[in-house]
């Protein structure tokens, strides 16, 4: 046993190192693809973050001073409640203090100074309202309307904060994953082809150890581990790139003024382990895709 | 040890290279497969060590039916067969003796195994003093032993030998000869194809003649013809 793994390790070291050219661009090549992929994850996140207030169609945000007395955040519940022809009332949501807080903390996490001048105590609750209507007029009378209630501290339309940023997040997030997905089939081509050509080279070989009874197992397993190895060097590569691209991005978006939004399009650094993980399991599994598919199509040399 | 009944085998949709072909070979019998080129003495060799599947018939090797052998049992099958060939496939960038030990290793034998073999096996086949040489370093008729000894250190019942003297001048097809006679006699089944009159009329041994996939001849202390 310990001499067949010694003989895989050594093999796929040796062929490692003959094949360098290839290597290095099948390496590269997963690299960039694992990185697409990274950064497609971290934007994305961002983008919630900013938008993460108006998740689920919510168009509108009735603000609620925090020292409001239970009254009159019954009157703007009951005023809300009785335009059911404009305003869809079964997702109407109110949003506590204690849920405000931890909505502020994910909405300021790069700006630190704003979040510390919020305490729970503090904060405006909130009413999430999603309209019925399309019609961008009604709802925006509606709010002027709720304004003027009792309580009311402010009244905020998605019109005017983020539907830009909102269809620029889905655009972009679409643009990321397919050209992440493509240089992931790339990737596994390359992979395929590096694998391919590494048994082609030593086809002698090959033909002398089915000849002399080796298995085919015992034959592939070397040029398997040099795929995932390929592959798994690719997302470490691609780690140290998603790391770096974080850090520059964070340090950019702290150099904004307070109070601005930009701060939210911070990534927190759980997060970011996360994703890397991901970019690492990923590698290897490119890698063993691309080298278990040349492994098997190619033994008959 | 070796039985074939009623083999045919056709290349492609209508190439016949064997044509119901039966015979048997006991266990330490050394055999000669002639007759001229196409005749199908290769293909037999080739459906013996399950590089080739019959169309009809069945192939028994070593008590096992080689035709309806699952594809992951034929390297079980390999190793109980030794292979040698006209152009040797030696590995030209091992030296002898890493050719040899490279049948041991990758069939997982243990290092103090192949450290004890591969000497013993280089010993019989004389090249003791030339096991660091590469095998462009080496005649025609050192790299036909080096193959031989890399067919019998893992001690196959049977060789199969194709045209192993083929590229070589009379002398050193002799010493061949001797070499596998003395293989013969610890006991290994030999069947060996060849063209070579010389070698089968010096040895009087069971001569199978093919011609056009057929069997014309089959004759215990045979000669060529």
């Amino acid at each position: 046993m310990l001499a067949r793994i010694e003989y895989a390790l050594r093999e796929t070291w040796a062929s490692f190192r003959r094949n360098l050219t290839l290597t290095l661009a099948a390496v590269l090549t997963s690299a960039i693809a694992l990185l697409l992929v990274g950064a497609t994850f971290l934007i994305q996140r961002a983008f919630e973050n900013l938008l993460v207030q108006w998740r689920g169609d919510v168009a509108m945000i009735v603000f609620v001073r925090s020292d409001a007395s239970p009254e009159q955040v019954a009157l703007i519940d009951g005023t809300l409640r009785a335009a059911p022809n404009v305003i869809d009332v079964d997702k109407l949501r109110y949003l506590d203090k204690a849920e405000s807080y931890a909505e502020a903390q994910r909405i300021f996490v790069g700006d630190p100074v704003t979040l510390s001048l919020l305490t729970p105590e503090s904060i405006p609750t909130q009413f999430k309202v999603v309209p019925i209507t399309q019609d961008t007029d009604l709802v925006r009378s509606l709010a002027d309307q709720y304004r003027t209630l009792p309580g009311v501290e402010a009244v905020a339309l998605a019109e005017d904060e983020f539907e830009v940023i909102s269809t620029l997040s889905g655009f972009v997030r679409n643009v990321t994953l397919i050209m992440s997905l493509v240089l992931l089939a790339v990737a596994v081509g390359l992979i395929w082809n590096t694998i391919r050509t590494a048994m082609f080279a030593r086809r002698r070989e090959i033909e002398v150890m089915k000849l002399v009874g080796a298995t085919n197992w015992f034959i592939r397993i070397p040029f398997m581990l040099e795929g995932l190895l390929q592959g798994l060097i690719g997302g470490v590569v691609s780690c140290a790139g998603v790391w770096a691209l974080n850090s520059a991005w964070s340090g950019g978006v702290a150099a904004f003024k307070p109070g601005t939004g930009i701060s939210s399009l911070v990534v927190p650094g759980g997060y970011l382990s996360g994703v890397m993980l991901v970019l690492l399991l990923l590698g290897a599994a490119i890698g063993a895709i691309g080298s278990a598919i040349a492994a098997s199509r190619f033994l008959d040399v | 040890m070796i039985k074939l009944d009623g083999v045919t085998k056709i290349y492609g949709h209508d190439t016949l290279a064997v044509d119901d072909v039966s015979f048997d070979v006991a266990k330490g019998d050394f055999v000669f497969l002639v007759g001229p080129s196409g005749s199908g003495k290769s293909t037999l060799l080739r459906l013996m060590s399950r590089e080739e599947v019959a169309t009809q018939g069945d192939v028994w090797v070593a008590g096992r039916n080689v035709c309806e052998m699952p594809p992951s049992r034929v390297p079980y099958l390999r190793r109980s067969l030794g292979n040698i060939f006209q152009d040797y496939k030696l590995l030209l960038n091992k030296t002898v003796f890493e050719n040899v030990a490279f049948a041991l290793e990758v069939i997982g034998k243990p290092r103090h195994v192949i450290r004890e073999q591969v000497p013993f096996v280089l010993e019989l086949v004389g090249l003791a003093d030339k096991s660091e040489r590469f095998p462009n370093q080496l005649s025609g008729g050192e790299q036909q032993r080096v193959s031989i000894a890399r067919a019998f250190v893992n001690r196959p019942l049977i060789m199969l030998a194709d045209e192993p003297t083929g590229n070589l001048d009379p002398a050193t097809s002799e010493g061949i000869m001797s070499l596998l006679q003395e293989i013969n006699e610890t006991g290994t089944t030999v069947v060996m194809a060849t063209h070579d009159h010389r070698v089968v009329n010096a040895m009087r041994r069971r001569v199978i003649q093919l011609d056009r996939g057929l069997v014309v001849r089959d004759q215990e202390r045979g000669v060529y013809e």
